[in-house]
């Protein structure tokens, strides 16, 4: 019976279901329309509709406005618990209903006179309703409602204020005294507040008088209207940070926010208000001291040692409140800040260790990956410790494995895995981790992902002790794996590796073991590992092999049988197929896939696919990109537990960066072919990475350039986009004149473009021809002058002016040896390095920056070569640093340099030695710094 | 990384009920679910990851989700990545607070369905279009309306009995709770 009468209430649907909506449309047409209006049932009416509008439903524009008009009737029922739910509903229905202008007088009328409960409600909604035109009749309310003495009227105005910003930002800007006004001033709920509901008995003595939140959101309307002027702001900021008239939290984060936003414009002003953000990190509530801690680690590079300390300080207290969400943010903030300076961080290790077994998963990892920096920091510096640390860490973590999850299992893997890769010097313990983690139980994803790790680490690793270890510990995986998907991808890789060796024997004996033991697959794949031994090695070990895969002709199944009798037939021939299978390159993928599709939507298949203008990638190439995008991956992986897209900024960019470049490359080359003159000039070489800003972001007009070096054909092709950000102008016959102080450059055309529209885009192309480096004394660098002519016509609602040419100076665009160079990887620098004699070069240059940190990060994108060796990582306190940088010029040839830096007085002293393949490459570079 | 300067911190707030379908959805200025397929997809992939574990805060699909699970619903707060999670978390557990004290100690799905009004109102009075308007929770429940009483028949206090099996459970642990915390 109890459930029967439960049920009833809701007339329109048992729980959960969705009420149906057209039943829900008449209903309310005949309830507003009635009269009397019945205010208990209109309520339960208007709640239902909102449950459809909430739930995803929506209305089609004309019955939006028929029930829009509906609801505007019950304007006439003066219940006010009925008037705020009709409120709501204007507020949810004005979006998709016409004629909605129709009931601003009704709310105005509520607004002056009208019951306050109501009457923020009515304020909200005001702001809803009205349009560009119609703000200004509302501008006396709006004031008024700002200095009204109730808070949450005035809170109502404010919000409603910021909502109009986009809309009526001239007569919002007129609120500004007022709001300035409310930001100091102290209002007080009416004693009538706490009425309605019998919760809190007749005592209200325990029930806060007010919340201040109306600070909040007066300090946030004044910054948009304060945006332009700098000082204003500036003074506003210094003057509610001295006298602690903030009260509220949310308040002073916003402040905090103003002065990172000021400090990150002008760092010089940090000195000034450097002490009220410290005094944020003694405040009382945890969110205050978070966004403080935010903050400073996000303008770290400019404070001092002890300044950055009190933060950790800050931080440290942080990590063992018992709110998760603060613990949360704690660490996610320390985890950053161990990306950049894992040294800092010591002090809080000891709170790390013990978060390693928080109850919340996300807090756990990222303590432990957290942790795994800290001690890839203390490695680098080569401290003594560090094998303990890293011992302690592992034999924790050990003991952690067996409680946790399959999913955090390989976040930790991953972690290890990047730590390995980043600090090759303690691959010992974490191999053995590693491979400790493989021999027990499992899931195939869990095993996968150690194998994927191991794989990376042979790749990636430069130590033949290392790898024979790996290879050792997989064969003995294969021994009893019952994963057929990972004894094959293991049986590929010990082909591929094991006859480099010095004991290939020893893995052949294991390879023939699958080859009586296991599946018909992985007998075939043990087929195809045995008979690279045999090809590659030669010698007895190929003797033995062929009597091995003779065996195998009778094999049961035909794969195995088919393999066995190529591989025999291959080792005949042992100098052809060793050239097959040991080959040193590949060919681009992305490049190959897009000629294929563009071959095939020609429809002419009389002319053979031109195979040879597809680019090869060597094997250094190869693992240079994957290396590239591993680190990446795996930084992304730092930032959060997700395996969705999920990370930190930081994260996202580098993300982007790497994955986007390829596809960046190619468009660029499809549009250049676009254009017949420069198809012309063949292959493409290499286009600069990110476009160059050659004006101010803001400007009237922004122009960035993209360079292209196009090497076979000694051509520089500069493209110039260039954006009209005037809504009222438009820009006809736009053209870049060019002036280069290298007399080698010389331009040859100019494609301009006809006609860029109000805020319109277009691309100019500038082809230059380039010196050669082949040639004797080329002078490669350059400097080019380039001016913006256009004419330029005034629009005015669709009606041009005729116009008159002007130009537009931008600024100096540099040729560099970056634009010649390409990062390429090798794990081992020094070998290269020791390799490369055809032309070397050294200087010593002095350069205007204040860390080392900055100076590596714009050597690595001026030069655009690859730090290696972990040598991109700078620790903080560190006064002398070098920086090892790979690359692979556009003629093929490789590139090493060798960059010293000393830190004296305010500048930076950097010692370039470089050595390359390409005669001129060297002085080029150096020339470069 | 920039701090969001703007007021807009919040991006949505959703209550689920226990499968992971809605009960009240609402997205400010969110560009990245902009349509509703995208608003369902992203709260059907968040639900399995925050269904019964009560771990409060996570980041999922570049966004800082906060979330309180009270019996048979999930009151969800969704902000920017780089958001104050102390401040969002806030923002939800205030929420769920209020929400508890309007519906008289019984936040479970059947009781959000019955009085849905005081449930849009609450929310209403939270967050306005991502502005956060209040979190102290005793001023938002002050905010929100109790239905007008028309009809003396409709005033009949409902017998305990005729609460659902959740709000005879929550009561009873509420009331433990305060008993132990006062040490009898």
């Amino acid at each position: 019976m109890s459930t029967q009468s439960y049920k009833g209430k809701d007339a329109y649907a048992g729980v959960g279901g969705t009420p149906d909506k057209m039943a829900v449309f008449q209903e309310c047409l005949q309830q507003f329309n009635a009269s009397p209006v019945n205010a208990k049932k209109c309520r339960q009416l208007l709640a239902t509709l909102l449950r459809l509008l909430y739930q995803g439903e929506s209305f089609p524009s004309s019955e939006s406005t028929t029930l829009f008009f509906s609801i505007s009737k019950l304007f006439q029922h003066k219940d006010s618990s009925l008037r705020q739910l009709v409120y709501l509903a204007i507020k949810e229905l004005s979006e998709t209903s016409q004629d909605i202008l129709m009931v601003t007088s009704s709310i105005m009328k509520d607004i002056q006179g009208g019951d306050l409960i109501y009457k923020p409600n009515a304020i909200r909604t005001l702001a809803k309703v009205l349009d560009s035109t119609t703000v200004s009749s509302a501008e006396r309310l709006f004031k008024n409602a700002i200095v009204d003495k109730n808070p949450i009227v005035s809170s109502a105005a404010l919000i409603s204020a910021y909502h109009l910003l986009p809309q009526a930002k001239d007569v919002v800007k007129r609120f500004t005294n007022e709001s300035l006004e409310a930001v100091q001033s102290y209002k007080q709920f009416p004693p009538t507040q706490w009425q309605l509901h019998d919760f809190y008995g007749a005592s209200t003595a325990n029930l806060p008088s007010t919340s201040y939140m109306y600070q909040f959101h007066a300090l946030g309307l004044l910054h948009p209207l304060r945006n332009h002027d700098k000082m204003g702001l500036m003074k506003l900021v210094t003057s509610l940070s001295e006298g602690g008239q903030l009260k509220n939290s949310l308040a002073l984060i916003q402040l905090i926010r103003y002065i990172s936003e000021i400090v990150t414009n002008d760092p010089a002003l940090l000195n000034h208000l450097y002490p009220a953000l410290a005094s944020f990190l003694k405040h009382k509530s945890d969110m205050v001291e978070l966004e403080a801690c935010k903050t400073l680690v996000g303008l770290e590079r400019h404070l001092s040692e002890d300044q950055f300390m009190s933060i950790i300080t800050c931080l440290q207290k942080l990590l063992s409140v018992p709110r998760i969400s603060t613990r949360f943010a704690a660490i996610r903030l320390i985890n950053k800040i161990s990306m950049s300076h894992p040294e800092k961080i010591m002090v809080v290790v000891p709170e790390l260790e013990n978060l390693i077994n928080d109850q919340n998963r996300s807090i756990s990892t990222l303590a432990i990956t957290t942790l795994l920096k800290t001690m890839g920091s203390s490695s680098a510096a080569g401290s003594s410790s560090s094998t303990a640390s890293v011992d302690r860490l592992i034999s924790k973590m050990t003991l952690l494995m067996d409680e946790i999850t399959e999913e955090f299992k390989i976040v930790i893997i991953e972690a290890i895995e990047n730590l390995t890769l980043k600090f090759p010097s303690k691959h010992q313990q974490l191999v053995s981790f590693l491979t400790d983690l493989l021999r027990e139980d499992g899931s195939l994803t869990l095993k996968s992902a150690v194998v994927d790790a191991l794989f990376d680490l042979i790749a990636y690793l430069d130590d033949s002790s290392a790898h024979q270890l790996i290879l050792m510990n997989l064969c003995e995986f294969i021994e009893d794996c019952e994963y057929t998907e990972l004894s094959v991808r293991i049986l590929h890789l010990l082909g591929q590796q094991g006859p480099q060796t010095s004991n290939p024997s020893y893995y052949i004996r294991h390879i023939y073991n699958r080859l009586v033991l296991e599946n018909s697959v992985v007998r075939s794949s043990a087929v195809v590992a045995l008979s690279k031994f045999a090809i590659v090695c030669g010698g007895s070990i190929a003797a033995n092999i062929k009597t091995l895969l003779t065996r195998c002709l009778n094999d049961v199944d035909d794969e195995v049988r088919d393999r066995a009798a190529i591989a025999l037939g291959m080792m005949k021939r042992a100098p052809d197929a060793k050239k097959l299978l040991v080959s040193d390159g590949q060919y681009d993928l992305g490049a190959l896939e897009s000629k294929l599709s563009s071959y095939l939507s020609t429809n002419d298949f009389t002319i053979k696919f031109p195979i040879d203008e597809i680019p090869v990638l060597s094997a250094e190439e190869l693992k240079s990109l994957e290396y590239t995008k591993k680190m990446n991956k795996l930084e992304a992986v730092d930032t959060t537990q997700e395996a969705s897209p999920v990370e930190g900024p930081s994260g996202a960019v580098a993300d982007n960066g790497a994955a986007a470049d390829a596809l960046k490359q190619q468009q660029y080359e499809a549009e250049l072919f676009a254009i017949p003159e420069i198809a012309a000039f063949g292959k493409l070489s290499k286009s600069s990475s990110t476009p160059i800003y050659l004006t101010e972001k803001e400007n009237e007009f922004v122009v960035t350039a993209v360079k292209h070096v196009f090497a076979d054909a000694s051509k520089l092709v500069i493209q110039y986009q260039v954006s009209n950000t005037l809504s009222n102008c438009q820009l006809e016959d736009v053209s870049i004149v060019v002036e280069s102080d290298n007399a080698a450059y010389e331009v040859e055309f100019n494609v301009p473009v006809p006609e860029i529209g109000p805020n319109g885009q277009g691309v100019v192309y500038v082809a230059l021809s380039a010196p050669s480096l082949d040639q004797e004394d080329a002078e490669v660098l350059a400097a080019f002058g380039n001016t913006l002519i256009y004419t330029y016509k005034e629009v005015d609602d669709g009606v041009t002016d005729d116009g008159y040419s002007d130009e537009y100076q931008i600024e100096d665009l540099e040729v560099l040896s970056g634009d010649y160079v390409t990062p390429l990887y090798n794990s081992n620098f020094t070998s290269v390095y020791d390799q490369l004699s055809v032309d070397s070069d050294s200087t010593v240059v002095t350069i205007n920056a204040s860390s080392l940190d900055e100076v590596v990060t714009k050597l690595k994108n001026q030069l655009s070569m690859m730090p290696l060796d972990g040598s991109d990582y700078v620790p903080s306190d560190a006064a002398s640093h070098v920086v090892k940088l790979l690359g692979k010029d556009v003629y093929g040839g490789k590139i090493a340099a060798v960059v010293r830096l000393a830190k004296t007085g305010g500048k930076i002293a950097a010692k370039v030695e470089a050595r390359s393949d390409t005669p001129g490459m060297a002085a080029l570079v150096c020339n470069s710094v | 990384m920039s701090a969001n300067i703007s007021l807009y911190q919040v991006t949505s707030v959703l209550l689920l009920d226990n499968e992971g379908h809605r009960l009240f959805a609402k997205y400010y200025h969110d560009e990245d679910h902009a349509s509703l397929a995208q608003q369902r997809k992203f709260e059907q992939t968040l639900f399995p990851k925050i269904n019964k574990v009560n771990e409060d805060i996570l980041l999922y699909d570049n966004h800082l989700v906060a979330y309180k699970q009270v019996n048979d619903v999930l009151v969800v707060v969704v902000a920017k990545i780089n958001e104050n999670e102390s401040l969002i978390y806030s923002v939800c557990a205030n929420l769920t607070e209020a929400l508890t004290i309007l519906l008289d100690n019984s936040l479970d799905k059947n009781t959000v369905v019955e009085k849905y009004d005081m449930v849009s109102l609450a929310i209403d009075e939270t967050v306005d279009d991502g502005i956060i308007i209040e979190i102290d929770p005793a001023i938002i429940v002050s905010r929100v309306t109790n239905p007008p009483v028309a009809n003396a028949v409709d005033n009949i206090k409902i017998d305990i009995s005729e609460r659902g099996l959740f709000n005879a459970f929550s009561f009873a642990t509420k009331k433990i709770g305060e008993r132990l915390q006062q040490g009898i």
